[in-house]
């Protein structure tokens, strides 16, 4: 009996030890967002209509300060109505990181994030910041089963540098460097361990930009190696030398732009890839978008917008294949208070694909789909 | 006569309601007394976060729509609505917390005067002894 006693009394204590308490700098704080979407797609070349409700993105956040200057974040994300039981859509652990914070001029994270790059990168799944229900193509998460998504943009990294320095009466310099692994990770149990980089090789990146007044600009680059094509050998039974396919170089480029003018605003941004080697081996992409909006008044904002992207491949001497998507909408989102944005949205996709795969027949077709959504997307 | 007066007390009325005068107020251990409008502009954006002895600034910000805080935002040179972005967007990227909105000028007072580091803004009228003024904004 006095044994169980004395082990109530350690748990006890354990438990009040700052450690195990809430007892940091700050409280725990546990927030995050959903976005619930009606769908409606119309494909012209099939002429069929689909609607579909779903969750299309749920993010949980969990944020403590832990100490004067440190603050850890974690980020989990569903996506699709998610359900592991039924095999639908995902769920991400998307960041985990530890901040450190020098001053305004200096911060540092370490861990799992999501890298600056361009405008939208770094918050392309924060629903409720964005006006968009479909986002500006290779932001859409929730396509990446059917288009390149991932390839445009450095998905996370692992540390990185940032801050801004003023200069001038109102001027301010940003800047971002990170470094992280190429995503080459391995899901093959046969071959080590799952989930890490199975690659000698860093991604290197960051962003530059000036901020004055009411216009923001930036360029951002990063570099890495990858090893995407590799499969390619097995599909095209390439056999000899596929040296080729591996760790080939890979850069993006990008830059991007913001201004304010009273209630108009005009956002776009560019990106463009290339992963080559020196033989045949050459892919090109490159995406931009341009948003013209107004804002009515603190609840309604209106949109405009344009994207393009295309994927070029040569993987065979005289051998180029283009898929190109073009998409303009128009778009609506509504505050209906602090925590809810209604939003509506019409967009077409112009899909282009030329292809002349070396083992099937070639391909030129073009189609139509016509996209309509209303969301609600929810902060909490 | 008479219209001449009615005339007068109507331009009276108008100009009282066209004319929003702000005091940006900080708790008294604000280690400054006078504030530029940039420095205005990166503390209730975010950007800054210290006062110059490295204490944290805590803003506050006046949750209805008065005359007052549009004259304030028009100060700045940011409407409410960009505000707010710039503050989710912080919040959801774990850079920072929107500042607390407060109900009244009165309630604001009252927090700014017993919050170390706070700053906020309030009628020009309705500044009492216990804050400090940094500023006077007067819009027509």
């Amino acid at each position: 009996m006095k044994f169980y006693k004395v082990y109530l009394l350690l748990i006890i204590s354990a438990l009040n030890t700052p450690v195990l308490s809430q007892e940091g700098k700050g409280d725990l704080k546990i927030f995050g967002y959903f976005q619930n979407t009606l769908r409606q797609i119309y494909d012209e070349e099939d002429d069929q209509h689909s609607n579909s409700f779903s969750l299309q993105q749920l993010n949980v956040f969990f944020q403590k300060d832990i100490a004067t200057n440190w603050r850890a974040f974690i980020s989990i994300e569903f996506l699709n109505n998610f359900s592991s039981g039924r095999q639908w859509g995902a769920a991400n652990l998307e960041e985990a990181w530890l901040r450190y914070r020098l001053s305004e001029k200096f911060n540092l994270k370490f861990g799992l994030l999501l890298p600056v790059f361009n405008n939208l990168n770094d918050i392309k799944n924060r629903t409720p910041l964005l006006p968009y229900i479909t986002r500006p193509i290779v932001y859409e998460t929730s396509f990446s089963e059917f288009f390149n998504v991932e390839q445009f943009t450095p998905g996370r990294a692992f540390v990185q540098a940032y801050g801004f320095l003023p200069f001038g009466n109102s001027a301010k310099f940003d800047y971002a460097v990170y470094l992280g692994n190429s995503p080459n990770i391995n899901d093959n149990p046969e071959k080590g361990q799952t989930g890490i980089d199975t690659t000698s090789t860093f991604l290197a990146g960051g962003r530059i930009g000036l901020r004055y007044g009411d216009l923001k600009i930036g360029f951002s680059a990063s570099r890495d190696n990858d090893n995407q094509l590799v499969p390619a050998r097995d599909v095209f039974d390439l056999g000899g030398d596929t040296s080729r396919f591996q760790e080939v170089p890979r850069l993006r480029l990008g830059n991007d732009v913001q201004f304010h003018y009273d209630r108009f605003s005009l956002e776009g941004e560019t990106i463009f890839y290339r992963l080559a080697n020196e033989s045949e081996v050459d892919i090109e992409r490159f995406f931009y978008y341009l948003t013209l909006g107004y804002q009515h008044n603190e609840q309604l904002f209106a949109y405009v917008s344009y994207w393009y992207a295309l994927e070029k491949f040569q993987l065979f001497e005289n051998d180029v294949e283009k898929l190109t998507f073009k998409i303009p909408t128009v778009g609506l989102a509504y505050y209906l208070n602090d925590r809810i944005r209604l939003k509506a949205q019409y967009a077409v996709a112009i899909v282009h694909g030329d292809l002349n795969p070396p083992i099937a027949p070639s391909i030129d077709a073009k189609n139509n789909i016509h996209l309509f959504g209303i969301a609600a997307s929810v902060f909490f | 006569m008479k219209n001449i007066l009615f005339l007068l007390f109507l331009i009276l009325i108008l100009q009282s309601g066209l004319k929003a005068q702000v005091a940006v107020i900080v708790n008294k251990s604000v280690p400054q007394d006078t504030i530029k409008k940039t420095e205005l502009l990166d503390f209730f954006t975010g950007d800054i976060k210290e006062w110059p002895d490295g204490k944290p600034v805590i803003v506050k910000e006046l949750k209805a729509k008065s005359k007052v805080r549009e004259a304030f935002y028009d100060y700045i040179g940011k409407n409410p609505s960009r505000m707010k972005s710039i503050w989710l967007k912080k919040m959801l990227s774990g850079e920072g917390d929107p500042p607390e909105s407060i109900t009244d000028d009165t309630a604001m007072v009252k927090k700014i005067e017993t919050t170390p580091g706070a700053i906020g803004f309030v009628a020009k009228d309705k500044v009492s002894d216990g804050v400090k003024v940094l500023l006077f904004i007067q819009k027509d």
